[in-house]
């Protein structure tokens, strides 16, 4: 696809990568861009994106927003994935998955963090639907655990091995927890004061992908399945296309005209010079053969 | 990678993450946060007094009624900013920043958001003055900027008038210290348009609010701190106290003034799934005074709000501190309808009767 070739490439003619052209290098946008040019075999400068990530990793294993930040620490399983899935498609079908020595002592470091982090929880509340004695991981250590931290580190921990750990299985318990009975889920409340809130394209996507592996779907992911596909169309913005056709890719679907929304979308994204944007639309491009993707099948 | 690898790599491509950070901009930011401590001296000592000291004894509100956003809203904005005593002709070459309310935009529920109309209408305003405009906002429930300025509607009527936008969300980020201080957080992270804006302009949609009764001028300012460093939503600031923290962002930000959008507004059910109620308001004034004011429109006590109740610090709520220009609130008051639940119904005013 001449889109895709066109952002690897200017995602791989960077020298950092960050959420705005003249922005700071970051952590999120890094570790996708790692993810991304690793997979279109850009093998050199996702090396770059993986050393720069390891040169912000914290004392205490996280790796913050920025280079010179310590806290939060949410970007830390994005990195750990970076560290972790660095394989072409081609070799795909013999993934390496924690395996690289470069990284070993990253890796181990991130894990060790991610474990001891977790969300605030509490007895369940009465103006509140989801189950808030549940622990996932927040944005920021001290507050509540959201679906985007917990669907980050869920698939980070997959990656690394520990997809059966403890904390896994409570992680997709409550990003199950999350979904919404109308189809989808948003930031992470579900219900509040009695009235079912609005679902989001962006956390669906990663919800479904997070939650995809060889568990038969429930019938809350399918509906949140039938949101996204409903959802999805030729103005949805990039970062929710993007992560929206990786939850439907990671349960075999795929809208017909998916190509050339995510082109469209692509040419949006380099416009603004986002990285993060890119590099998304980039592995969502790749459809089931997305890392992230792979991930849950190689589990399965 | 070892940093000796990283030594290898061309020195185009060696950005050390350690390296990068940017010179730190405390001096300038605490400077503000001074400046804001010292209401009226600051703005002196910076030479412009572009708006009337927020601890004067009397701040004036502005209302206007029978607003349309297909109408003339610009003339009225302007009318009302005078009205308010902001000097305009002191924006000249001044950056001013406009914060709508995109929490989580959604084009079946246009009530939610600031109209795109208003954003436009209050950035020809300034810009006709020679400032700088920059609209921002970093939405609170969705990490997709993108996705926030599409379905408002405000991105596409900012490109069509060649205003720029500031993903607060996102952007490189300056501390502050907290000079509210009724939070327990000692500072706020600062996205690089708000920290160096000479003037922030508050442009709320007028909604109820589910956990603090209202939401408009000061509660709309939560959105000037970034999710990268506060999360979706921004629970830092809930676990430190809702009122405390509209508070204490309020007390810490440079100088402020609201623009309410109170055309039509959101009751019930507010911040995100309240009805349409049709209001025609305009209100301008410092965010302090049009809250409490906003409040009585509505039907809400605004000493029973915890956070204008704080906000007394800043700027009076006392009705008769807080002289009408335009229309008089009495004759616009119009009670919203608010969820059945102790924590709001003890916010009601007791003169207030729900006509629908």
């Amino acid at each position: 696809m001449k889109y895709l070739d066109y952002i690897v490439d200017a995602l791989a003619r960077e020298a950092a990568w960050r959420y705005q052209p003249r922005s700071e290098p970051a952590s999120e946008p890094t570790a996708l861009v790692a993810l991304a040019l690793a997979a279109y075999g850009r093998d050199a400068d996702a090396e770059r994106a993986r050393a720069w990530l390891a040169a912000a990793q914290n004392a205490d294993g996280s790796v913050g927003v920025r280079a010179a930040d310590h806290t939060p620490g949410w970007p830390t399983p994005l990195a750990l994935l970076a560290w972790t899935l660095h394989d072409s498609p081609k070799s795909l079908e013999s993934p390496s998955a924690s395996d690289s020595p470069d990284y070993a002592d990253c890796c181990r470091r991130a894990t060790q963090w991610m474990l001891a982090t977790v969300g605030e929880s509490s007895p369940r509340q009465e103006y509140t639907g989801h189950d808030t004695s549940l622990t996932g991981w927040p944005w920021v250590v001290g507050t509540h655990s959201w679906v985007e931290p917990t669907a980050m580190s869920l698939l980070a921990l997959r990656a690394v091995g520990l997809g059966k750990h403890a904390r896994a299985r409570e992680a997709a318990t409550l990003l199950q927890d999350r979904l919404l009975d109308r189809g989808g889920c948003n930031y992470g409340n579900t219900v509040v004061l009695d009235q079912q809130l609005l679902p989001h394209v962006q956390p669906t996507g990663l919800a479904l992908l997070a939650l995809s592996g060889k568990e038969p779907a429930t019938p809350l992911v399918a509906a949140a399945l039938d949101y996204l596909a409903a959802e999805l169309g030729p103005m949805t913005t990039a970062a929710s296309l993007a992560w929206g056709l990786l939850g439907l890719a990671a349960f075999d679907r795929w809208p017909d005209a998916a190509d050339s929304w995510l082109s469209a979308a692509a040419a949006r994204a380099k416009r603004r010079g986002a990285s993060h944007e890119m590099a998304l639309l980039a592995l969502a491009g790749l459809k089931q053969r997305s890392p992230l993707v792979h991930l849950n099948r190689q589990i399965a | 990678m070892t940093p000796q690898l990283l030594e290898q790599l061309p020195e185009s491509n060696s950005h050390s993450p350690r390296d990068a950070a940017p010179a730190p901009r405390l001096a300038q930011i605490d400077r503000r946060g001074l400046l804001i401590g010292a209401g009226v001296v600051a703005a002196g000592a910076i030479g412009y007094p572009l708006v009337a000291s927020a601890f004067a004894a009397e701040s004036p509100v502005f209302l206007a009624r029978n607003q349309r956003y297909d109408s003339s809203l610009e003339r009225t904005i302007r009318d009302g900013l005078l009205a308010t005593r902001v000097d305009l002709a002191a924006l000249g070459g001044r950056r001013v920043l406009l914060k709508p309310n995109l929490v989580e935009p959604s084009r079946a529920r246009p009530q939610m958001t600031t109209h795109p109309a208003v954003v436009v209408a209050a950035a020809e305003v300034f810009r006709r003055y020679g400032a700088t405009v920059t609209v921002g906002e970093g939405p609170g429930h969705v990490r997709d900027t993108q996705m926030a300025l599409y379905e408002s509607s405000v991105g596409a009527a900012l490109e069509d008038a060649g205003v720029e936008f500031a993903d607060l969300n996102y952007e490189d980020v300056a501390w502050t210290h907290n000079a509210g201080r009724a939070s327990p957080l000692a500072g706020f992270w600062l996205p690089q348009s708000v920290a160096t804006a000479d003037l922030i302009v508050s442009l709320p949609k007028l909604k109820t609010h589910h956990w603090v009764g209202m939401t408009a001028a000061m509660k709309n300012l939560y959105g000037v701190l970034p999710g990268i460093q506060y999360g979706w939503p921004k629970n830092v600031l809930h676990h430190a106290g809702i009122p405390q923290t509209v508070f204490d962002i309020n007390a810490s930000l440079p100088r402020t003034i609201a623009i309410v959008d109170g055309i039509i507004c959101m009751e019930g059910d507010g911040p995100i799934l309240g009805s349409a109620k049709a209001m025609g308001l305009i209100a301008i004034g410092a965010p302090v005074a049009v809250d409490a004011t906003c409040a009585r429109i509505i039907g809400l006590q605004p000493k029973k709000i915890e956070y204008l109740e704080l906000g007394r610090r800043l700027g009076p709520i006392d009705e008769r501190h807080i002289p009408q220009r335009g229309e008089a609130w009495r004759e616009l008051a119009s009670p919203f309808q608010i969820v059945e639940v102790p924590h709001l119904q003890r916010l009601r005013r007791k003169d207030a009767m729900l006509t629908s």
